[in-house]
């Protein structure tokens, strides 16, 4: 769990930084982001392993930033975790390659599992990358 | 390009780095199949719960199907992009198929569509009952009296319908609000409360599209004309989309009385909001009401100036044997009577001669009155009047005449609200159809019978008997610790204690009304309740069992034996519109059409609903997993023959980590048991060896013939057919998972479990079919099994032989003692059907098993 870079995507202050800080007391390095369009800019200087990232934002919404994220960084992993309760839109975004799709209020346990389980995912990803640069 | 295609070493021995690049890859794989496995667990668990929530018996909202709906989605898709990540065989079909699943699911979740093609504002007066879907029921029925009966009704207009779409279209609400729930947790009362008032303020902050209040104020401005003065207006609620089957009363909205023309638009927005105040919100809930389909229509009327108000209903709400009208009134304006609040006169009128039959004079010290000046203000009555009755004989002969003609027009009892002015005019206000019990025939035990009571007397506002522990409720605050079940004790039938009522099994409140909101909505939900029992609250203390039998008009300690009879329990949510939805949506995610994994239609086109696709997805998820790895490439890096001294040969397949460095090391392809790293695979096993097999059961001739029988027809028991994961006895492993699949005699059966730190992800399920006897033993031998798997918490589901069985999310010991006792099923299940007809064996059988479990606690 130590170790694991994350970017918080959310417009509510609130939320953002109680999670934050619950996530660096777990050891995490946490990064935040009020927008998709502040989300991209940190991507210039943080590269993460995970972006939880808040469906319904104002300006940018997240399927938009979801993809952008993705042609910025394709091993990045995102979860999206939402507070609405929207089939359309869960499917929209794990057919752009979400990890997964969670909705508020979720459980801190099964949010933590879900960031390790992309961290492993994204390690395995690389790997993998790796091991086809290595055979050529 | 495949994956073998970049190893490009065939059958040879493995260099070191060669070795290393496989186990990264049988690591990535197992990272997709363990993701695959997490997902199809998550599924079943969900798709679970979705059969529950159609059962019906606790209520839930839209907001908690379309979540649902959400999750197995999301689920099901995690499972074919992890098993396309497997093998990309079959994988465009099975997305393909997965998408026009989808689509039909959100299509069976959709909201109706509304169309705002009518007018905004619309004159009381052109109302008529074909107005019910554009001005909601109320005013369409109150129009209809009306014009059709050529009754008073007030002058005024209707706010429409489709205004009210304008109005929450223009503000964005709809997907606000609907986000405000979602985030709420529906358990949490405190939180739903808080919602609500988040709500409701939502919408008082939300402007009104210009348009739209100029229309409503130019209507306002065209009835100041037509009566030469500016009128006062009684603002009331007239919803759609709460007529489900056998509610009549909706949840109580907001009426704002007294209003001029400066007040109107905050008024109007007032009563849309109260759509959202508790009482309606957990009305809606528990009768599944989509909050999306209640759409508001508003009227403004012109306040009556009443001598004396309140309500009338056309039949007996507690008695449908009982056809006299019953006339609860006060002096003043009806609200008090509507909320229920205070103590009302009652006269009870013999529908054809319209007679009096019975007079029930109370002291009414106040009444509510229209003042241009003050408002609506409660005045004290003068010392005369308060205890002289509300109606003479002949006003009371006129209201229940009135009130029996809307019955007949309307052809249903009705509950009226009307107003009588100093002239003896008689003013209809509101009507509605009238929800009427028929209480339960039972019984009742005599006097003698019961012990004596702790209190008795007042009025049946509910009938029925309840039990469970006392809790006043004096303030607000007190309504969040509320027991579920419990006995409410109020001293004064607030109309926003309704919210608790389903979760009373009685109420008892000191004061209020019969024809009051509270009482109403006792009746609608069946919940028992006592009104007018003084000196109730504070009398026990919170938590005290009591039993309240409202037909006897007492209140007893503890549980009366003699007055509780078995109620059979209601399914609440049977008939809603949200379970209407669900069970649309569930068509296609519920049912197993695919079940046969070794039959050619298998496929991914015959995926009818996501259970297929799940069972699917696992299938070949396994089944992959396992040809990927005995392929002839890589069996010295991940299969071995387990080393070990019972007769049967297995092999063990190492999907990961499963193996110490010191059996990896080996190079003869054998493995030691004890160099095997896997936690469920060491439990199957100990259970497997615990006990030495008893040896085949003896047999009746009967029973060899019918086992020589099935054995000449069924090509299944030929053991030369089935695939080859069958043929042989593999166990999948890796530390935390296991799988077995196996044939042993007769009879197959699989077991697979993952067993880990994180207890939400673990499970065991077990599986089992065929046998060497006939099918009627067969049968018997699959819930002889089952039952003994319901004991341990394992979810059971018997098809003729086959035999499934599941348990999830428990701590690694309690998986740990059940996979060893799956361990041992599988060793001493082996030709138990020969000898499931024999009653004697069977039973001798169970106690045995059952001993030999003890020994793995």
């Amino acid at each position: 769990m130590a170790g694991i870079k994350v970017l918080l995507v959310d417009d509510e202050a609130g939320f953002r930084k109680t999670l934050g800080k619950r996530l660096a007391r777990r050891g995490m390095v946490v990064e935040e982001a009020e927008s998709g369009e502040k989300a991209l800019e940190v991507l210039e200087s943080f590269d993460p392993d995970v972006v939880l990232l808040d469906v319904k934002m104002p300006g940018m919404d997240g399927l938009t930033a979801l993809h952008k994220i993705k042609l910025i960084n394709p091993l990045i992993e995102v979860v999206m975790l939402t507070g609405h309760a929207s089939m359309d839109i869960a499917i929209n975004g794990m057919e752009l390659g979400a990890f997964d799709y969670l909705m508020k209020p979720v459980e801190f346990e099964e949010l933590l599992y879900k960031l390790e389980d992309a961290s492993i995912r994204k390690r395995h990803h690389e790997e993998k990358i790796t091991a086809k640069e290595h055979s050529q | 390009m495949g994956i073998l295609d970049w190893l490009p070493w065939r059958a040879r021995k493995k260099t070191p780095e060669e070795l290393a690049e496989i186990r990264r890859v049988f690591a990535a794989r197992y990272d997709h199949f363990r993701l695959l496995i997490q997902a199809n667990t998550r599924a079943h668990e969900l798709i679970g719960e979705l059969e529950e929530a159609l059962r019906g018996f606790t209520p839930y909202g839209m907001q908690y199907v379309n979540t649902l709906c959400t999750r197995i989605s999301t689920s099901i898709f995690q499972m074919v992009r992890h098993l396309g990540e497997l093998d990309h065989k079959g994988h465009d079909e099975l997305m393909v198929a997965m998408e026009s699943i989808n689509e039909r699911i959100m299509t069976a979740l959709a909201p109706e569509k509304h169309e705002v093609t009518g007018e905004l504002v619309v004159d009381l007066s052109a109302v008529g009952r074909d107005h019910a879907d554009l001005c909601g029921p109320k005013m369409a029925m109150l129009g209809e009296a009306g014009n059709s009966l050529g009754l008073n009704i007030p002058a005024g207009f209707v706010i429409t319908v489709d205004a009210y779409y304008q109005f929450v279209e223009a503000g964005g609400l709809r997907p606000e609000v609907a986000r405000l729930i979602q985030a709420t947790d529906s358990n949490d009362r405190e939180a739903l409360f808080r919602t609500s008032s988040d709500i409701m303020q939502l919408v008082m902050e939300t402007r009104l599209p210009d348009d739209l209040a100029e229309i409503i104020l130019a209507a306002y401005d065209r009835l100041s004309e037509q009566l030469g003065e500016a009128p006062d207006l009684a603002v009331r609620s007239s919803a759609l989309g709460e007529d489900a089957e056998g509610s009549s009363y909706a949840g109580q909205y907001r009426s704002v009385l007294n209003v001029d023309r400066a007040a109107l638009l905050d008024s109007y927005k007032e009563v849309v909001a109260s759509k959202f105040s508790r009482q309606a919100m957990a009305y809606r809930m528990s009768r599944g009401i989509r909050d999306e389909d209640v759409a508001m229509s508003v009227g403004c009327m012109t306040m009556v100036e009443a001598m004396s108000g309140g309500v009338a209903y056309s039949r007996n709400p507690v008695n449908v044997r009982d056809d006299a009208v019953s006339i609860h009134s006060v002096w003043g304006l009806p609200k008090p009577v509507v909320d229920g609040t205070a103590e009302t006169d009652v006269f009870v009128v013999n529908r054809k001669s319209l007679v009096v039959n019975e007079r029930i004079i109370v002291k009414k010290p106040d009444m509510f009155v229209c003042s241009p000046k003050k408002g609506v203000c409660r005045e004290t009555m003068v010392e005369e009047l308060r205890c002289e009755p509300s109606l003479t004989d002949e006003q009371a002969a006129t209201i229940a005449r009135e009130a029996v003609r809307i019955e007949t027009q309307f052809g249903t009892p009705q509950d009226v609200e009307w107003a009588m002015t100093a002239d003896g005019v008689f003013h209809l206000l509101q009507c509605r159809p009238l929800m009427q019990i028929d209480s339960a025939k039972v019984e009742h035990p005599s006097a003698a019978d019961l012990p004596k009571p702790v209190l008795s007397g007042g009025r049946v506002a509910s009938p029925g008997v309840g039990v469970g522990p006392a809790y006043s409720v004096r303030k607000d605050v007190d309504a969040l610790s509320f027991p579920d079940g419990g006995v409410m004790i109020l001293k004064h039938a607030l109309p926003s204690r309704a919210a608790l009522l389903d979760r009373c099994s009685a109420l008892i409140s000191e004061q209020g009304g019969m024809a009051g909101h509270l009482a109403n909505v006792a009746r609608e939900f069946g919940v028992p309740a006592l009104f007018g029992v003084k000196g109730a609250v504070g009398k026990f203390e919170n938590g005290r069992i009591l039993t309240v039998d409202a037909d006897g008009h007492a209140v007893y300690e503890g549980a009366v034996e003699a007055l509780l009879v078995e109620k059979p329990i209601e399914r609440i949510m049977r008939g809603s519109p949200v379970q209407a939805a669900l069970r649309k949506a569930a068509r296609h995610i519920v049912r197993l059409n695919l079940t046969d994994p070794e039959s050619p239609e298998f496929r991914p086109e015959n995926c009818k609903t996501l259970h297929d696709i799940m069972r699917y997805c696992h299938e070949k998820g396994v089944s992959g997993m396992f040809e990927f790895g005995t392929d002839n490439d890589f069996v010295e890096a991940a299969s071995r023959q387990l080393i070990c001294d019972v007769p049967k040969q297995f092999w063990v397949l190492n999907l990961d980590d499963g193996f110490l460095p010191e059996g990896e090391a080996r190079t003869d392809q054998c493995i030691l048991l004890e160099h095997v790293d896997s936690y469920p695979m060491h439990a199957l096993w100990e259970g497997m060896q615990a006990v030495q097999w008893e040896g085949p059961p003896p047999v009746h001739t009967k029973g060899l013939m019918s086992v020589m029988f099935e054995a000449t027809m069924n090509p299944d028991l030929n053991p030369a057919s089935g695939t080859r994961y069958t043929q042989k006895n593999y166990f999948m492993i890796s530390k935390n998972y296991c799988s077995l699949q196996s044939r042993f005699g007769f009879h197959f059966c699989g077991v697979e479990s993952l067993v880990s730190d994180r207890t939400s992800e673990n499970y065991a399920s077990f599986q089992f079919k065929g046998g060497a006897a006939n099918v009627e033993r067969r049968i018997l031998r699959a819930r002889f099994v089952g039952d003994l798997l319901e004991d341990l918490d394992f979810r059971v589901r018997v098809r003729q032989d086959n035999m499934f069985a599941r348990v999830e999310g428990l701590p690694r010991k309690a998986m740990g003692r059940r996979l060893k006792i799956l361990g041992y099923l599988i060793t001493h299940t082996r030709q138990l059907d020969m000898i499931m007809t024999n009653k004697a064996e069977v039973k001798r059988r169970k106690e045995k098993f059952l001993k030999d479990f003890e020994m793995f606690d």
